[in-house]
Order: C-alpha cells, then sequence, then structure tokens
C-alpha cells in the first residue's frame, strides 16, 4: 500500500467580476472597482474555514498561492497567510506555496519571516518557492523577468546557505551583497522547512529542485512529459547522492468526490467549465513577458509545443481525462494509478475554487473518510500526529530542553561582572 | 517597391559582443539607433541619408541581427558598449539619430560623450518620464498590436516580411527584440537620471514629432526640447493620407530625411 501526504489547496476565487467576453486581462488590470470588502472577507474567511476542515478531516497540510492585481485567488504574500492560518490551527502543517523570492529585496528577509512562522506554528510551515507567473512581472514593479531566473537562482542559494551555514557569512553574489548574513530567528525545523519547487517542467527547475533536496511539486503536464519528468528528477537526485524518496514528488490534481460519478460530474461541471472559461485565459505575451523564455523554448511553444488549443473550450470530458473526479472507488482507483506511475509520495489536492463550501464540505469529507485510508498506514492518522510535535508545549518542556535558559545574563555591578539569573531575586 | 532593401550585414566583435551593423554612404559620420520592432533592416530613410552621409546602423544588442548581451544591466553597458563600437568602425564624432527606443539610447550616449555628438537628433524617443502622460504599454502588445500602433493600416506594405516570413522566425526575433529592450526598458520606464544629464548636451539637438503618435505622447517631445539646452522641435507631416504616427521612420522617409538633412545640413 502506498504511503501517501494529502495536501489540500484552500484557496478560494472572488468571483464577482465580468465575464470572460465583456473584459481583457484577469491577471494584470481587471478594474478593482469590482471588488467588495464584505465579499473579499467572505473569500478570505472560507479559505481558514477550509483549512480548519482540512485539519478536522485529517489531511495533511492545506497549501495556498500567492497572487497579485487579480481575484484569482486573494491572498498577496503566501506567508502572511500561512500566519493567519497556522495560528487558526493546531496541528496540520501549513504549506504557503507562495513567497515570490523575486518580490523580495533580500532573500534573508523572507529566512526571517519563514523561520517566525515555522517556530510560531511548532515547525508545521511547508515552503513553496514559485519563479511566479509571467502576468505578476506587470504589477509587482519590483521584478524583471528578463533577470527573474538568475535572481531566483541566486536568491534560493543564499536562502539555503542561510540555513545550513552558521552565520554571520557574507554573500558576494550577481544580485545580493550581503556583507553579514545572520538571520535571526532560525526556523523551528533544522535545517529548514520542505521546500517545494512547483515546475511545469523546465529541466532547469527540476535540476534546481533535485541539487537542493527539494520536493518537485509537478503541476500537470500531458501524461507522458510528466513520468519523464519525474524519472529524469529521481536521476537527478540520485546523482546528488540522495536516496531515492517518494515524498520528494508531489502531485498536483483536482478533485472532486460524490456518491457516483454521474453525481460528481452533476456537482462539479457547472464550476469547472466557468473555471477554464473565466479564468485560464491569459494572453500569450502577458504569460510569457520577454526574457521569461529561452529561445529555444519560445521556438518550441510557437512550433505548436504550447496551448494548440484555447483552453476555454475544454469539454467536461477534457478536464476529467484523469478520471479523479467520480465516486470515491473511482477516484481511489485512479489515483493509486497516477501516484505509482509517478512515484509520488505526496499529491496537491485542488479544488475547484468557486465551489460552494457546502459541497466543498461534501466531497472533502468523502475524500477524507473514504479515499484517504487507503493511501495511509494501519490507522490512517495524517504525518502530523505521527510525527513529535517540533515546539515545546509546556513551561516544564521547555526547562527540561534548555539548561542553558538559566544564568545567561552577566551584570557587572560596582566593577565585579557576575552571571545572574531570573532566580536572583528571591 | 521594395521598401525593406537588402543591405549588406556585416558583423563587429565587441570583446566578445556581436554587433551586426549596416553602412552605406560618404561623408561625415552618422550613427541612426533603431527602434523597437525596426531592426534588422536597411529602410528607405537610410538610402536618402547616405546620398550625404556615411550611415552606420548598428543593430543595438539584443535587437535584429545582434545576440543578446546578458551581462548588460543599465543604460550606461549600452552607451559604452556603442562608444566602443563606434570606436572600432573609426567614427570618432558623429551625427547622432535615434527613433524611439534607440532615440533613449541616443540621448543616454549624448550626455555621456557630448564631446563625441556633433550633432543630436531624437525622434519620437521613449526615455522621458512625464507622470500622468506615459506612453502606451508595449510589453503588452502582441507583435502584430505593436505593428500597428507604429504604424498604422500601412503594416503590411511597410513590412511585407511581416506577412512573407516564417511564423516561427518572426515570433522568435520579436521576442528576442521585446527581450532585448525589455533588459534596459522594463522597469523603470523612463530614466529620471536625464533630467540632470542632458544638460551636459550643448550640442545643436532636434526633437522630432509626428501628428499622431499612439505610442508616445507629444508631452514627451516637449519634455525632451525642455531638458537638451540647445534644442528645437520639428513635426513631420503626412505627405497625403493617413497623419504620420511613431513609426515616421518607415512611414514618410523623404519628408523625414530633408528635415534631418536641413538640421544636420546647416551645423
Amino acid at each position: 500500500m502506498p504511503d501517501v501526504e494529502f495536501i489540500t489547496l484552500i484557496d478560494r476565487t472572488y468571483r464577482w467580476f465580468p465575464p470572460a467576453h465583456e473584459r481583457d486581462s484577469i491577471g494584470i488590470d481587471l478594474p478593482n472597482s469590482h471588488y467588495d470588502p464584505d465579499l473579499g472577507q467572505q473569500i478570505l474567511e472560507e479559505v481558514v474555514a477550509g483549512a480548519q476542515r482540512a485539519e478536522r478531516l485529517g489531511f495533511d497540510a492545506v497549501s495556498f498561492f500567492e497572487q497579485h492585481n487579480t481575484p484569482l485567488a486573494l491572498i498577496p504574500n503566501a506567508l502572511t497567510g500561512a500566519a493567519w492560518v497556522a495560528a487558526k490551527t493546531s496541528g496540520i502543517k501549513v504549506a504557503a506555496i507562495g513567497p515570490l523570492l523575486n518580490a523580495y529585496q533580500s532573500p534573508i528577509r523572507l529566512a526571517e519571516e519563514v523561520a517566525m512562522i515555522d517556530t510560531l506554528s511548532g515547525g508545521r510551515l511547508i515552503l513553496g518557492l514559485p519563479l511566479g507567473i509571467g502576468a505578476q512581472y506587470h504589477s509587482m514593479g519590483t521584478m524583471s523577468p528578463i533577470t527573474a531566473r538568475a535572481r531566483y537562482r541566486e536568491a534560493v542559494a543564499l536562502l539555503d546557505k542561510s540555513w545550513k551555514t552558521e552565520g554571520p557569512f557574507a554573500w558576494e553574489g550577481d544580485f545580493f551583497n550581503i556583507p553579514y548574513v545572520n538571520p535571526w530567528p532560525k526556523p523551528r525545523q533544522s535545517p529548514h522547512p520542505e521546500i517545494f519547487i512547483p515546475a511545469a517542467g523546465s529541466r532547469e527547475t527540476i535540476e534546481l529542485a533535485a541539487r537542493y533536496n527539494y520536493t518537485y511539486q509537478a503541476v500537470l503536464t500531458p501524461m507522458p512529459v510528466l513520468l519523464k519528468n519525474c524519472q529524469l528528477f529521481r536521476d537527478l537526485r540520485a546523482e546528488h547522492g540522495y536516496p531515492d524518496d517518494p515524498r520528494k514528488i508531489a502531485a498536483v490534481v483536482s478533485v472532486h468526490v460524490s456518491e457516483t460519478d454521474e453525481k460528481a460530474r452533476e456537482e462539479l461541471e457547472r464550476y469547472a467549465l466557468w473555471g477554464v472559461q473565466n479564468i485560464i485565459r491569459f494572453q500569450f505575451h502577458e504569460s510569457f513577458p520577454p526574457g521569461h523564455v529561452t529561445e529555444t523554448s519560445f521556438r518550441a511553444m510557437m512550433d505548436g509545443g504550447y496551448r494548440s488549443s484555447d483552453p476555454s473550450t475544454l469539454t467536461w470530458d477534457q478536464l476529467n481525462a484523469g478520471g479523479l473526479n467520480g465516486s470515491a472507488a473511482t477516484v481511489t482507483e485512479n489515483l493509486e494509478k497516477l501516484v505509482s506511475a509517478m512515484g509520488a509520495g505526496r499529491v496537491i489536492i485542488a479544488q475547484e475554487f468557486t465551489v460552494p463550501m457546502w459541497l466543498q464540505e461534501k466531497s472533502m469529507t468523502l475524500f477524507a473518510e473514504e479515499v484517504i485510508p487507503h493511501f495511509r498506514p494501519a490507522g490512517a492518522l495524517p504525518t502530523w500526529q505521527r510525527e513529535r510535535y517540533q515546539g515545546y508545549r509546556t513551561q516544564t518542556e521547555l526547562i527540561g530542553r534548555n539548561p542553558r535558559r538559566a544564568g545567561h545574563l552577566t551584570v557587572g555591578i560596582d566593577g565585579v561582572y557576575e552571571p545572574v539569573s531570573d532566580r536572583d531575586f528571591d | 517597391m521594395a521598401l525593406e532593401t537588402g543591405a549588406v550585414v556585416e558583423k563587429l566583435d565587441v570583446r566578445g559582443t556581436e554587433i551586426a551593423y549596416r553602412r552605406a554612404g560618404d561623408g561625415s559620420s552618422l550613427l541612426f539607433l533603431h527602434g523597437l520592432g525596426f531592426s534588422k533592416r536597411w529602410w528607405p530613410l537610410y538610402d536618402r541619408l547616405a546620398q550625404h552621409f556615411d550611415v552606420i546602423v548598428p543593430d543595438l544588442p539584443g535587437f535584429g541581427d545582434s545576440p543578446q548581451a546578458p551581462w548588460m544591466s543599465d543604460f550606461d553597458d549600452m552607451v559604452l558598449v556603442l562608444a566602443e563600437f563606434a570606436d572600432a568602425i573609426g567614427a570618432g564624432r558623429f551625427h547622432l539619430v535615434g527613433h524611439s527606443f534607440g532615440g533613449w539610447v541616443a540621448a543616454e550616449f549624448a550626455a555621456f560623450y557630448p564631446e563625441r555628438v556633433a550633432s543630436l537628433v531624437l525622434i519620437t524617443p521613449l526615455g522621458a518620464r512625464v507622470p500622468g502622460d506615459m506612453p502606451v504599454d508595449l510589453f503588452r502588445r502582441g507583435a502584430q498590436g505593436r505593428l500597428e500602433l507604429m504604424v498604422g493600416d500601412r503594416a503590411a506594405g511597410l513590412f511585407p516580411s511581416a506577412t512573407q516570413e516564417d511564423r516561427i522566425e518572426r515570433l522568435t526575433r520579436d521576442y528576442l527584440d521585446l527581450t532585448g529592450f525589455g533588459r534596459l526598458a522594463w522597469n523603470p520606464r523612463y530614466d529620471i537620471r536625464l533630467e540632470r544629464r542632458l544638460g551636459r548636451v550643448n550640442v545643436p539637438s532636434l526633437v522630432v514629432g509626428v501628428e499622431d503618435d499612439k505610442v508616445l505622447p507629444a508631452s514627451h517631445i516637449d519634455a525632451y526640447a525642455k531638458m537638451l539646452p540647445n534644442s528645437t522641435v520639428t513635426i513631420v507631416r503626412a505627405a497625403a493620407g493617413e497623419p504620420t504616427g511613431h513609426g515616421v521612420v518607415v512611414q514618410e522617409p523623404e519628408a523625414l530625411a530633408a528635415k534631418l538633412m536641413s538640421f544636420i545640413g546647416e551645423k
């Protein structure tokens, strides 16, 4: 039986904006006059409610992305979202698949923010480091698509070193020159939280994930390409001397579970079609600003390798090609085939971002009760219930773990320096 | 009439950076810096100018037949490589003409090397900051959309290659040109340093505007005129039909050449 970790994507779309045929871009300049603070609050609270439900149901982790200038999702910094969600939950892991390194002036600021959230959440943070989508360069004002990849790679190298090397040390890079790299605090998880690298298939990105022993978050591409990429990733890991580890491959899939396959379609079809017709409609030059891809990749895309068909014309049968919308039995069977083929030990479950909460609750409950147990060792506990909580929970545990806590101040009084402790008052 | 005549492409290695250029005519040197979408070609305007000058038209690094220059991070890099290019082809002091993005580069060059510029002509130049009145976002237009903004309905006639060339080749070349442009002009989309630096440029300068620029607001012509201490402004008008636009270089070569020759000839 495979042992798979389930991460559920809890993003929600703010959907009160004009349909695709009445507007231009959704990712750059859809006027925010369409935004209403009450409806926005509702969306963000649904995200938090989704996290609490996932914890109660026994998922291993919740995740969300980072979006900008768009109603697609309303979390503009995945780490800020993680801080709130971690505070509103107690055990489930929180995967912030978002902070754009290129939106930060220095990756060390990110290192410190990650460490703070990881510490206060008791080591529950998972960090995703996407390069970012093309449209975001237009709105961020801080990053250039021309230098984005090179700057991103240097930022990852610096971030990784800042956690694996004791500070202070100096960094002399092309993009960052930091004389004293010395982040405080440091993460609760040692040396750092699990890191996911979302990759649609660029070899460069897969190589990066392999080199640093990070998790390859395999954004769905046609199956033969996907399987080839998974094998490439395993081979590259082996070259770097890392053992085979299914947890390092995370499949990303859309799932909806109902009583029967027919009922699943009846419940989901309208939301799924609305999504492809209204959301995934970026114009090419907005998704691929200059420099975002190499000349070779660009030629390949122009030669038909990219979106030879308009995604907005997708039909239910095409959307459900993987057979992951259906009865629990259907979903279990097809999911098992997929994770076996990919060698994936993690699955990120994406639900349609607009499905009503009651329907999502039904689907997620069925998934937790009837699908997840099939992919877990006996007892069916989520990983966070199997692993030791990393923070301390009581004062006695703190004292027990930390003898150096006492006698930590040396104070000069009348020219005599003596160690004092908090107990010296009595 | 073939509007895109094939001039011989020559290539120069500037310390590892290949710069392609085209050159014709005799007389004092005139360096012409192309705009976005106007590289890789020898336009009729150049022929007119070549009747009076030694016209040198490089494809800026990252544009046309000149490969990307990944080491280039700012306009000063562009200016320095152009200075080396000019040295290498034996152009010490020259008339400098730039169009659109090339106008921006020409302004930067003049700020660094005013002594090398005999006269400066900026044709519908990008690069100035006019708050609230900025150019169209060229990064949000496809290749065809940009062409139409610049030359209007005459796009197909003026750019036969746009319809004749292999589609993949044409789109790839456009993407690379846009990458060369973005390398310097993605953000910010102006250079506020010009506001002080152009005060150094006391050479005779001409800022050329058009009748109906769908890319660059007319306020930018005035902004450059204000920054350049020894400048005049002229507007190129269409002989007939559609008014002149951002791509005046290819729309009205006769009228534009006459303006340039009259201005430079006086100097």
